[in-house]
């Protein structure tokens, strides 16, 4: 199944508050890799959330589990702890059960599910800020991976760029890093990672300048021209 | 100091580099900045540094390849054992 507008960008918000529109034949990718069972012909999305929605388990996992390791990794990037991520993944997944019946298809099965996903990653995040001793975000989490590049001062510039990517990232509040974890990480548009957010345009867009202004104010101009130049 | 006008069009501009980049700016306001990032050397920086940084945290790609726990449907299934017909909400 292909994952929604990976990497789409829209340059220009036409109207910041238009409300969520479509169908489940909307959705993003309407056809499932996986086939109904025994039967043959491939199941559509609009199919299995039909047949979830009348209680089919194993037709929610089979829609579901099409964006599971996507949305792994946008729980391990909000959270930046594999154990919590773990935990709050299989949270969203009975939450995304249990709210099945309710799912209208005003929006795309995927955006629905990532949006009770940032929600339940922002209920740990509370929690986590509520302990008296909060666990550390672990950096590692969030970095990339080494570069190719084959000058070796050159890969020790952008390592540390990721390093110091990574820390600035984990130190945003959650909204924020939730903005620029879907916009700019994960590449949604503005329309879909807004309406994930759960917040207009304008104001998805507010979070996202000010996460990137403070993500500039904590790397530093001279790590980000130097190591992106 | 110096250019009336300089200060507020150089703390503008600052914080409008991320809607620049974005292409979020009317055509006035992207010609207000830049105008004075011609002259700014931090605001011609600053142009540079968001770019880079966009361009950087596109690339924060450290988790390809993860893959979800197969665990992730463990309480779907315990719940759907008792609610198989009727999902909360149903």
């Amino acid at each position: 199944m292909t994952p929604p507008s990976r990497g789409k960008r829209d340059p220009e918000v036409a109207a910041a508050d238009s409300p969520a529109t479509g169908s489940p034949a909307r959705a993003p990718a309407t056809r499932s890799p996986a086939s109904s069972p025994a039967t043959g012909p491939p199941a559509t999305e609009a199919g299995l959330v039909a047949r979830a929605q009348a209680g089919d388990v194993s037709a929610f996992e089979q829609l579901s589990s099409a964006y599971a390791d996507r949305l792994f990794m946008l729980l391990l990037r909000l959270l930046g702890d594999r154990a919590e991520a773990e935990d709050v993944a299989q949270e969203v997944m009975l939450r995304a059960w249990q709210g099945i019946a309710r799912f209208q298809g005003r929006s795309s099965y995927f955006t629905w599910l990532y949006r009770i996903a940032v929600n339940e990653a922002n209920r740990a995040l509370d929690k986590r800020a509520r302990r008296p001793a909060g666990v550390a975000i672990r950096d590692q989490e969030l970095q990339l991976p080494g570069s190719p590049a084959d000058d070796p001062s050159r890969q020790a510039e952008v390592s540390e760029l990721r390093v110091a990517l990574g820390r600035a990232l984990a130190g945003l509040p959650p909204a924020l890093r939730t903005a620029i974890v879907l916009r700019d990480v994960e590449g949604l548009s503005t329309q879909e990672a807004a309406e994930i957010a759960g917040v207009s345009q304008a104001a998805f867009k507010s979070r996202l300048h000010q996460a990137r202004l403070r993500v500039r104010a904590a790397v530093g101009d001279e790590a980000l021209v130097t190591a992106g130049g | 100091m110096g250019i009336p006008g300089h200060t507020d069009d150089h703390r503008w501009s600052q914080q409008h580099l991320s809607h620049y980049v974005e292409g979020d700016l009317r055509r006035r306001a992207r010609r207000r900045l830049d105008r004075h990032a011609r002259d700014c050397v931090d605001c011609g920086r600053g142009i540079r540094a968001m770019h880079a940084l966009v361009y950087a945290v596109q690339g924060l790609d450290g988790l390809a390849g993860v893959r979800a726990p197969a665990s992730i449907f463990d309480r779907v299934r315990l719940a759907g054992g008792s609610e198989s017909l009727s999902p909360r909400g149903a």
